[in-house]
């Protein structure tokens, strides 16, 4: 048990930054490779991933004449380095817990949003119409989605401060402390509308099928990343394999956190990451078709958002 | 030291080329190559992206040009330009008869044939339209000339 | 819910995809393919000219001869030269295996010459192609085929009334 790593190397090394970096990328694999299955073909080699970013890498990097060049340049930058900081945010349980300086559950869920930001921001610098159409999906998707994120997390701390007697508590080492010895908010039934509330969230922050709106490449030629080719492409690959990390390790962290201590709470992390992906994100992407914008943005003011009052209604009433 | 960097330079570059993703021009195309292009992606039987290949919707991220249709004097313009959109290193590939010769469309006055009159074009998969595993076969030819280029 | 039943199937039962290209590919028997040409059969009644679409084949007379030349490149596989020769000359094999890199372009063709001969009988000179067998009654047999071809156009006439055919 690693209580407190030295910060920047949290970020740099482990469990953010290179660390998470391989891991979202093999998720990022096995995600292709099942999904592949799923479909009935073979699929990509597992490495998949790492090999489109050597090639990125490799490629030349174009800005168009119509584009803002420091930040249709920057914006890809930031969001990686943001999603490295977030990735050192969350805790593994049993193994890596983050220095309480570095920042709690609120500081997480800002950095959450530097993603979208940043596409947006990207888009809107690319000086292309698809980016602008990309930019204002990504808005919507993030207004939609925002709103029961927050409310799921909400109802985590509330249950966890309410149980420990305070109000809420926005630290993600207690309310894994309290899981692991209250048992997992998985098995809670007031937590159940939650729990769906966040597997609605999932696909529609890591920019997946039914909710893949803002970065359409049949409709809207992949909107904001239209622009982007060679190493600045490449960054957005990153901060995707880092925001599936980040986000999948939440989730894990919120919901069901319960394992042994040293390295097998590692071992335990990564098989739950690995199952969440492939049925959180693989089996959701190959079942549906993409939804219109208007859709979207229905369902989750809908559905997610009157789940989550519900859960936190339950959690502070009970 | 220099064998390391040799060595290292190798293996990015080997790791690079599992790596092509693929972008269809419609140069005026009756769509039947778009459809047989579109199979070796979609249909199981014919899985391009065991090859690493991935059909990206934008220029800007393709490494491997397919190039469908007998380039339409009115389409010519617009697709010189998304040519021009796609980054170096890149393939050309000419997807069928029409690209290659005008096909049935040869010596029409609102037909530009063949395309390598305007572009490089590297590897030519003929047929009208070529069967599916015969595009896989072009795509690998393909490949095999961007991993000499990266 | 069907579809997750579909996906299930999926998973259980494995890809479907054929292992081409790293193995073998399966090819229909009445696949048209690249096109094949036997110079010993043809009569050059240049029907085949006539009825490509895309002009993929041409005849050209050159002083060597008659010279039949087809382009892979522009062929769009109809099969109607097939249809149409009378000596099945032309044929469609099953190859499909036509990509190739562009400097190979042309020498995706077939170029062969029907030579000039000096007909046995009279000493013009003629092609050496073979007979056309339409309403040969009853058919060439192949030295009759062999003695054809080196006769030219009005010896082969006389040939055919002595040999009492209907035609």
């Amino acid at each position: 048990m690693i209580e407190s790593l030295y910060t920047p190397l949290a970020m740099l090394i482990f469990p953010g930054g290179l660390f998470a970096l391989a891991l979202g990328l093999s998720l990022k694999g096995l995600d292709r490779r099942l999904a592949a299955r799923l479909q009935g073909r073979v699929g990509p080699p597992l490495a998949q991933p790492f090999y489109d970013l050597v090639k990125l890498a490799k490629k030349r990097t174009m800005v168009p004449d119509t584009a803002c060049q420091p930040v249709f340049l920057g914006a890809p930058l930031i969001g990686a380095v943001a999603m490295a900081l977030a990735a050192a945010l969350v805790p593994i349980a049993g193994f890596y817990t983050p220095d309480p300086l570095l920042g709690d559950l609120l500081v997480l869920l800002y950095l959450l949003t530097v993603p979208a930001v940043v596409l947006m921001i990207a888009g809107s610098a690319s000086g292309s119409p698809f980016g602008a159409i990309g930019f204002s999906r990504e808005m919507a998707m993030m207004l939609a989605y925002e709103g029961p994120l927050v409310l799921v997390v909400a109802a985590v701390a509330m249950r966890t401060g309410l149980g420990q007697g305070g109000l809420v508590s926005f630290s993600l080492p207690e309310i894994i402390a309290y899981q692991q010895t209250h048992g997992a908010f998985l098995f809670d039934p007031l937590l159940w509308p939650a729990l769906a509330a966040f597997l609605a969230f999932y696909p529609a922050n890591l920019g997946i099928i039914p909710f893949d709106i803002p970065e359409a490449e049949t409709e809207v030629l992949e909107g904001p990343l239209l622009e982007y080719s060679g190493p600045a492409l490449g960054l957005f690959k990153i901060m995707s394999a880092l925001k599936a990390v980040v986000v999948l390790g939440l989730g894990v962290a919120l919901f069901y956190p319960i394992a042994p201590d040293g390295i097998a709470g590692l071992a335990v992390h990564l098989v739950k990451l690995i199952a969440l992906m492939l049925i959180g994100v693989s089996v959701v992407r190959v079942s549906c078709g993409r939804l219109r914008i208007d859709q979207a943005f229905r369902f989750f003011l809908k559905w997610p958002l009157a789940l989550a009052v519900l859960s936190l209604a339950c959690v502070a009433l009970a | 030291m220099t064998s390391l960097k040799q060595m290292f330079s190798t293996q990015t570059r080997r790791m690079a080329s599992l790596s092509p993703w693929i972008y269809r021009i419609n140069a005026g195309s009756c769509n039947g190559c778009d459809v047989e292009c579109a199979t070796t992606a979609l249909i199981p039987r014919y899985d391009v992206e065991r090859l690493g290949c991935q059909y990206c919707g934008s220029p800007r991220h393709a490494d491997i040009v397919l190039i469908t249709g007998p380039l339409t004097a009115r389409v010519k313009d617009s697709v010189l330009r998304v040519y021009d959109e796609v980054p170096e290193p890149k393939v050309t590939v000419a997807v069928g008869v029409c690209p290659i010769s005008g096909g049935i469309f040869r010596d029409s006055y609102a037909v530009l044939a063949p395309l390598s009159k305007y572009l490089p074009v590297d590897v030519n998969i003929p047929g009208c339209a070529p069967r599916p595993q015969a595009i896989i076969e072009g795509i690998a030819q393909a490949i095999a000339i961007w991993r000499e280029r990266l | 819910m069907n579809f997750i039943k579909n996906l299930m199937q999926n998973l259980v039962r494995g890809p479907s995809t054929v292992s081409y290209p790293f193995g073998p590919a399966w090819t229909p028997d009445k696949f048209r393919g690249r096109v094949a040409f036997k110079l010993a059969s043809c009569t050059g009644c240049r029907a085949c000219e006539q009825v490509c679409a895309p002009g993929a084949i041409r005849f050209d007379k050159t002083p060597e001869g008659l010279r039949f030349m087809m382009w892979h490149n522009s062929c769009v596989f109809c099969g109607l030269c097939e249809h149409y020769c009378p000596t099945d000359a032309i044929q469609q094999t099953t190859d499909w295996h036509l990509a190739h890199a562009v400097e190979d372009e042309f020498t995706m063709a077939i170029r062969e010459v029907i030579a000039y001969v000096n007909c046995s009988a009279c000493g013009a000179k003629t092609l050496s192609s073979a007979p056309n067998p339409v309403g040969v009654n009853p058919p060439f047999s192949a030295e009759e085929i062999e003695q054809q071809r080196n006769l030219c156009p009005g010896c082969r006439k006389k040939a055919l009334a002595e040999r009492g055919a209907t035609s």
